[in-house]
């Protein structure tokens, strides 16, 4: 049995003594995966990360990250970990060059040693290396901070929400150079609240208000959707919202993107015939009723209303 | 020591790259020491005066003749009576005015003493009571030589011998004033918002989880703005040794040892703010409000400690500007040295050591 990269076992952590941020977490991350943390903006990712990465101290719980206690031996942490913040924390004012010189000698790591693991990075950046780092772009902040967070090849990385706010383009990019790095042996740990991106992890965690909701890799919570999916448009989704309200049959409804997702819990051979005929009778104008597979998306929907 | 390097090396980085906050680092010290030189001075020299003499004999003549050879007065207007003095109080901006009342020098001959009325503008207090003074050592001046002249004999006579600076120079008083103020400045504002502003973009994090010291964080912030503060200080030696004349008693290496020590007790005053805020604005207000404020008012620079009421005089104490003020000003115009001014020295010292331990303490609290 391989050793858990990380292992989290009830950990609480309440701000001010009002605000639970994280309830009860439980979970693994196993040594060489890509494990994400989903969850909508103030789920407690966030705080999740800043508690791994022993920046924060938990209320309660117990935290090992390959078996070292994040509460007392966290400067061996530090050591091993290697962390990319949600917002670009690095010095604007010094070059692309200075600030990898600069994070390289404060991880008493040689650039030239490591290069192999940031060359497919840098090689995208170098052009710009004499650009201060506060004048790139947002795609390119983000390659350098990576860089900057690999550059004494950490045995964990983690990244805060790395794809927020970059570009579509930029995002695949960058979730291609996190395969790459997994290729190198390094467990990736990886927030986003883009549930579209979560089908790239090896496995996930659905969090949601400072709860795991779930953790299984995306296949296996989309083979595990209960409900029967169908997406139509509808003219006015708000007042379908409403209408939906006062809807018999036992199924679920919302809004995505462009279009309307409904998860029926009924045999639907009967079904459909009575969803089509009660928007009818409620006046909604829609087009065809087409049946669609779930995404990781509709699966966290799906758990949140049922365990509500 | 190869990172303590790295971070002086960036500290360094980040003050040449901001060309504005450093010009005006270096230029400050120098425009403060000018303006306070040439503007604030308390020595007062012609002021305008009014005398209405009523006995218009000898006596009251020579008493005039000797205000107006004083330098401090010069007689503007001779009034006939008194509601012409307040005339010229709001027209000719006279700052006093003497009446020599009838019979002056019959009452002084024949009685031995004799009066005189001195109406003052008190709208300003502080002239006002430069101004008083100095009529009382002409008139006190002018007693005694009358006195020899009737050959009376005083009963005794005040010799009065100014230790230390013999012009009542107000020089001596403001430049090391001036530099207590630049070196918290410098020091202590720049270091802590310098570190506040790491916390608040965060790099301050990605500082924390790597292996580094956080001794050599502190350190590599405070060491950069020490040097350019300590520039500062000799800037301001130059120029008060050269424009306004003022003396350095003491030995002069003892003079920037003593700046060293409390450099360091106001770098890690700064580190202390900056700890216990989150962001620049905070470290900013904090050190205007719980450093700079009790510097300028608590330290005896512009007022003096033992006419405040006892709250703020044991207040003072714990300031470091205080002791930094009383030790140079031993110093520079004393010309004390090590064995005079140990004690102060220990203090600042002290009070260094606690800061620093304490803002360490704080950097990597982890809740």
């Amino acid at each position: 049995m391989s050793v858990s990269a990380i292992s989290i076992k009830g950990v609480n952590k309440t701000y001010e003594g009002k605000i639970e941020a994280l309830k009860d977490i439980n979970l693994d991350v196993e040594e060489g995966e890509v494990f994400g943390l989903v969850g909508p903006d103030g789920a407690g990712k966030s705080t999740l990360f800043n508690i791994l990465t022993t920046l924060l101290l938990p209320d309660s719980g117990q935290i090992k990250v390959f078996l070292m206690d994040a509460v007392r031996d966290y400067k061996s942490i530090r050591q091993i970990i290697g962390y990319l913040p949600g917002t670009f924390s690095l010095y604007p004012d010094l070059s692309v060059q200075e600030n990898l010189d600069f994070f390289a000698v404060m991880y008493k790591s040689d650039i030239e040693e490591n290069m192999s693991l940031i060359e497919p990075i840098w090689k995208q950046i170098s052009p710009f290396k004499d650009r201060k780092a506060g004048k790139l772009s947002g795609g390119m902040k983000q390659k350098l901070a990576l860089c900057c967070a690999l550059i004494h090849r950490p045995s964990i990385l983690f990244l805060d929400e790395p794809t927020t706010g970059v570009d579509p383009v930029s995002r695949k990019e960058f979730w291609d150079i996190l395969k790459s790095i997994r290729q190198q042996n390094i467990t990736v740990v990886v927030s986003t609240p883009y549930m579209d991106e979560a089908t790239r992890c090896d496995r996930i965690a659905l969090i949601q208000d400072g709860r795991i909701i779930g953790i299984n890799p995306p296949q296996t919570f989309i083979n595990n959707f209960k409900g029967k999916l169908y997406t139509f448009k509808s003219e006015n989704i708000f007042s379908l919202l409403k209408v939906m309200e006062q809807c018999p049959l036992n199924c679920n409804y919302y809004p995505y993107g462009e279009h309307c997702h409904v998860a029926f819990y009924e045999d639907m051979q009967e079904a459909l015939p009575k969803f089509e005929a009660f928007l009818q009778e409620h006046h909604q104008t829609y087009e065809t009723i087409t049946p669609i597979d779930p995404s990781v998306e509709d699966c966290f929907i799906e758990i949140v209303t049922h365990s509500n | 020591m190869k990172e303590l390097r790295m971070i002086l090396k960036k500290e360094f980085i980040h003050i040449f790259r901001d060309t504005i906050t450093l010009a005006l680092v270096l230029a400050m010290p120098i425009a403060l020491v000018l303006l306070f030189g040439f503007t604030i001075s308390t020595d007062i020299r012609n002021a305008k005066i009014s005398v209405l003499d009523q006995s218009k004999d000898t006596q009251s003549k020579t008493l005039v003749n000797q205000l107006s050879a004083s330098g401090y007065f010069q007689v503007v207007s001779y009034p006939h009576n008194e509601l012409e003095i307040d005339d010229d109080f709001k027209n000719k901006g006279i700052k006093l005015a003497i009446i020599i009342p009838p019979n002056f020098e019959e009452n002084l001959s024949k009685e031995g003493n004799a009066t005189l009325q001195v109406i003052n503008d008190v709208s300003d207090l502080n002239v006002a009571s430069i101004l008083n003074n100095y009529v009382r050592a002409v008139v006190q001046r002018y007693t005694a030589d009358y006195n020899d002249n009737s050959s009376r004999g005083s009963a005794f006579d005040i010799t009065v011998k100014m230790l230390y600076n013999p012009e009542s120079n107000s020089v001596y008083m403001f430049v090391p004033g001036i530099i207590t103020l630049i070196m918290v400045l410098v020091t202590a504002l720049l270091s802590s918002i310098t570190l506040a502003r790491e916390k608040e973009t965060g790099t301050m994090r990605m500082l924390l989880i790597t292996p580094v010291k956080k001794i050599y964080i502190i350190v590599g912030k405070v060491i950069p703005y020490m040097i350019i503060s300590f520039i500062s200080t000799i800037a301001i030696l130059v120029i008060s040794v050269t424009v306004f004349k003022m003396p350095i008693n003491g030995s002069l290496l003892m003079l920037l040892f003593l700046c060293i020590i409390f450099m360091l007790t106001a770098a890690s005053f700064g580190m202390l703010i900056s700890s216990i805020s989150r962001t620049q604005v905070d470290a900013m207000m904090i050190t205007m409000m719980g450093l700079f404020l009790p510097t300028v008012l608590l330290s005896g620079f512009l007022f003096p400690l033992n006419s405040m009421p006892m709250v703020f005089q044991v207040l003072a104490n714990i300031f470091p500007a205080k002791w930094f003020i009383l030790a140079i000003k031993d110093v520079m115009i004393k010309g004390s040295g090590f064995f005079d001014i140990w004690l102060y020295l220990l203090i600042l010292f002290v009070m260094a050591v606690v800061f620093i331990i304490f803002s360490l303490s704080r950097l990597d609290k982890r809740n």
